[in-house]
């Protein structure tokens, strides 16, 4: 089985966690004491992740760390419909990679602004608050044009992709760091639909649709 | 340049909090969504019920002031993230509160709400807004066109100042750069420009495109354009001007917080949250007597079932006040008779009320004046709903079931359980097929409801015995109907194992003889002054001959409305409200019927 080194209160690790509901894989969870032990940068841990950081997957002997990288993996493997990384479809499958590098931006600004408030990070909070504010305005118009179009994702396909697991923790736990999406109604109308998906799981901070 | 004719009042006004703004489009109120919004420093939760009604309310909960934003909605009712509190659609009345789910919450807790109209594919509303939204008949004459709405951050009148200058091109001509501009409409808050083309210098004709840009004032120091266009583009067009715009709108967004930033910032709007009124943070005056304070009109009188006629009544004044699954109203007839009736709606669902009336062949006035006397577009007298039969929300499995017209408040059970994916049954029993009432309802229900038609008193028996076989942690009954069915069914269900507190019934009326001719002393402790109560008068009598304002509704003992706390003293109980276990407590009394078992009763009031 999966063996995920997780945090619960990582948003990059409930990203894997995220995807592994979503596909229905099972997986074990090994929790690191992220904060405040910093378990991550030990000796002991860097055995495992020489860089010091979390998530990591260990599947079957195979070690795999970095978010995106992580999610790449996983739905290629175990993702037989091919949708969540649509390796036969040149096209859609560079658009992913194109919008896994915009969430290493929301990640490293909306989710580090959320590290700076709730596990004291010092990061510069306002670059921080300004750099998420910038790319959620891009998002936003981004897609409400998709939705102009008939579609619901990040991708031009009918189905979610892994880039959409990639930056909705950073968007829907964006209110923990200050950076608030009042000015974002496209972006909301998506987490709500990121939320009715089968098998969506959720974290702290992260609630659930209602029952209907 | 003001253009009163095109551009009327109110928003030549400038006080902000009398105008309509916009606040949200159609397009951000998807189905079961909830949009955070945001005018003149004020948060709203806006969101679209089943029924289409728009609702825009102060975005907090009552309880802890947690934004209602990110709670659920379901269709009839917003559930708040935190504790769970429910309110209902239109009224924002609270209709539910998980910490007390055996009590009905007061009629008092309701959020604050706002108007709210749909107009141009814009959703309007305001803090205090005179009038109606504003007419642009530019947007009269053609089908608006909703653009791309734009946050800006930068006061109002920064925005309107870029806008003033704004260039975009006609929709024949969106590559070109060459259209001449015209503000045709200014006022404080919108402005309409004009946009065009000479498409052929030799033949001298024109192109042109107008576009109405509102400013909706978010806070001191940040806006929301909403543009609309008089005229729809041809579908293949609309992808591309949609793209102009907002590209164009990308463009003057940068320039207004170029120049907002110059300026020296704002002073924050501060919203105004109103405080719980001196009212309701003191013991109410308790109501008078019978009180009608709502006046409605049979909006339609129909035969639902064979004597059973329905109404719906919608009101003639303010809209209706919120109700509860089980509530019911008091009905003031012509004929000066009160019947209690409980209403059939859905969940937040306040358009009108609904009920059913059985024509009783021993009426005794109530049901046949109904029947026979009121006719649609007669006004009656009722009173707010009232809820002694409350609906708990947290159960594994509610089983619901109605003799007769029992059926009434178990619809409205029903169609509270199931938005809400709780699991129940209604079982219905009549006499015959022909009976059955409120078919349109029970098809919605689908195969939650099972009817039981043409049984004896004793198959009704066995087929209650069958459905209570098997009580199980947090399981429910409710049950409504005549007396011998509701007395079988009370007494099947403690044999099976149901607890008293899991057993909830509703009597239409107390069959009992009612016993008066004791006598005996009551003390009011609080008052501190002792009647006597004489043989022929009920308690509820005396306090009322003694000045004391006392609520009751059907006054024999079956609605539980004029309950007293006793603190000393045996009851001599005559009611058909109160539980078994109740009872044998001995601290409530129905004062209409019961009475003093022994000589003196000590009061709580």
């Amino acid at each position: 089985m999966i063996k995920l080194y997780d945090y619960e209160l990582s948003a990059n690790c409930y990203k894997q966690r995220l995807m592994m509901s979503l596909l229905d894989v099972p997986y074990e969870s090994v929790p690191i004491d992220f904060f405040p032990g910093l378990e991550h940068k030990t000796d002991e841990f860097k055995k495992i992740n020489p860089l010091g950081h979390i998530p990591v997957i260990n599947d079957d002997g195979y070690v795999l760390w970095d978010a995106h990288a992580i999610l790449v993996y996983l739905a290629a493997k175990y993702d037989p419909s091919g949708h969540w990384y649509p390796i036969r479809d040149p096209a859609l499958l560079g658009e992913t990679a194109s919008w896994l590098l915009f969430a290493e931006g929301t990640t490293n600004t909306a989710s580090a602004a959320r590290l700076y408030v709730n596990l004291s990070y010092d990061f510069d909070i306002e670059a921080c608050r300004a750099g998420a504010h910038r790319l959620f305005r891009m998002l936003d118009e981004h897609l409400w044009f998709r939705e102009r179009e008939g579609l619901n994702w990040v991708c031009s396909a009918s189905h979610p992709t892994i880039a959409d697991i990639a930056i909705f923790p950073d968007v829907v736990l964006s209110e923990e760091g200050g950076v608030s999406r009042l000015d974002y109604p496209a972006l909301r109308r998506w987490t709500d639909r990121v939320k009715a998906l089968p098998g969506f799981s959720i974290m702290p901070g992260i609630f659930p649709m209602g029952t209907s | 340049m003001t253009d009163p004719t095109t551009l009327t009042d109110p928003t030549t006004l400038t006080d902000p909090t009398t105008l309509w703004h916009p606040v949200a489009t159609m397009l951000d109120l998807p189905h079961r969504h909830i949009f955070h919004g945001q005018l003149l420093g004020r948060e709203v939760a806006i969101w679209r019920a089943d029924d289409e009604f728009i609702n825009v309310w102060e975005n907090r909960c009552l309880h802890r002031g947690v934004r209602l934003s990110i709670g659920t909605n379901d269709g009839t009712e917003l559930t708040c993230r935190y504790h769970g509190w429910r309110y209902s659609n239109r009224s924002a009345g609270c209709t539910y509160i998980p910490a007390h789910p055996a009590d009905a919450p007061a009629r008092t807790i309701c959020n604050r709400t706002f108007a709210a109209v749909e107009k141009y594919g814009l959703v309007w509303s305001g803090e205090d807004p005179i009038g109606k939204p504003p007419i642009v008949a530019a947007l009269d004459d053609g089908t608006p066109f909703t653009l791309r709405n734009l946050p800006v951050n930068a006061p109002s009148q920064v925005v309107l100042d870029q806008l003033r200058q704004h260039r975009f091109q006609p929709v024949a001509s969106l590559d070109a750069n060459t259209a001449r501009m015209t503000a045709t409409e200014v006022n404080d808050y919108a402005i309409a420009l004009t946009s065009t083309a000479l498409t052929s210098t030799e033949t001298d004709t024109t192109e042109s495109s107008t576009a109405v840009f509102f400013v909706q004032p978010v806070d001191s120091d940040r806006s929301i354009i909403r543009a609309v266009l008089t005229e729809v583009p041809a579908q293949v067009e609309q992808l591309g001007v949609l793209r102009h715009h907002a590209t164009a709108l990308g463009k003057l967004v940068i320039a207004a917080e170029t120049a907002a930033a110059q300026l020296p910032p704002p002073e924050p709007m501060v919203a105004t949250i109103n405080q719980v009124s001196l009212a309701l943070s003191v013991m109410p005056e308790p109501m008078l007597d019978r009180q009608a304070p709502l006046r409605v009109q049979v909006a339609r009188k129909w035969i639902t079932a064979q004597d059973i006629v329905g109404f719906e009544l919608v009101s003639v004044g303010d809209p209706l006040p919120t109700f509860q699954p089980g509530a019911h109203l008091d009905v003031h007839l012509p004929n000066g008779l009160v019947r209690q009736y409980s209403l059939t709606n859905g969940p937040g669902d306040t358009s009108s009320y609904r009920i059913g009336v059985k024509l009783e062949a021993d009426s005794t006035g109530g049901s046949q004046c109904l029947h026979n006397t009121v006719r649609e577009g007669d006004v009656l007298a009722i009173s707010e709903p009232r809820n002694n039969f409350p609906l708990r929300r947290d159960s594994l499995r509610t089983v619901l079931v109605a003799g007769g017209i029992g059926v009434t408040p178990m619809l409205a059970m029903a169609q509270a359980l199931k938005p809400m994916g709780l699991a129940f049954e209604l079982h219905y029993f009549a006499q015959a097929d022909e009976h059955l009432a409120f078919e349109e309802i029970r098809s919605e229900l689908g195969d939650a409801v099972t009817t039981h038609v043409g049984l004896s008193p004793d198959e009704t028996g066995a087929e209650l015995a069958r459905l209570l076989d098997g009580y199980g942690h947090a399981n429910q009954v409710y049950i409504c109907g005549p007396g011998p069915m509701l007395e079988t069914a009370r007494t099947i269900a403690t044999a099976a194992g149901w607890p008293d507190q899991a057993v909830h019934f509703e009597y239409f009326k107390n069959t009992t003889e009612i016993d008066n001719s004791s006598s005996f002393e009551i003390a009011l402790a609080r008052s501190a002054v002792n009647l006597h109560v004489p043989p022929g008068k009920s308690i509820l009598q005396i306090l009322r001959d003694s000045g004391i304002a006392m609520p009751s509704s059907c006054e024999q003992g079956a609605c539980g409305t004029c309950v007293v706390p006793v603190i000393e003293g045996k009851i001599d109980h005559q009611d058909v409200h109160l539980k078994q276990s109740e009872r044998d407590a001995g601290d409530q009394i129905m004062t209409c019927v019961s009475r003093a078992a022994g000589d003196r009763l000590v009061l709580d009031i």
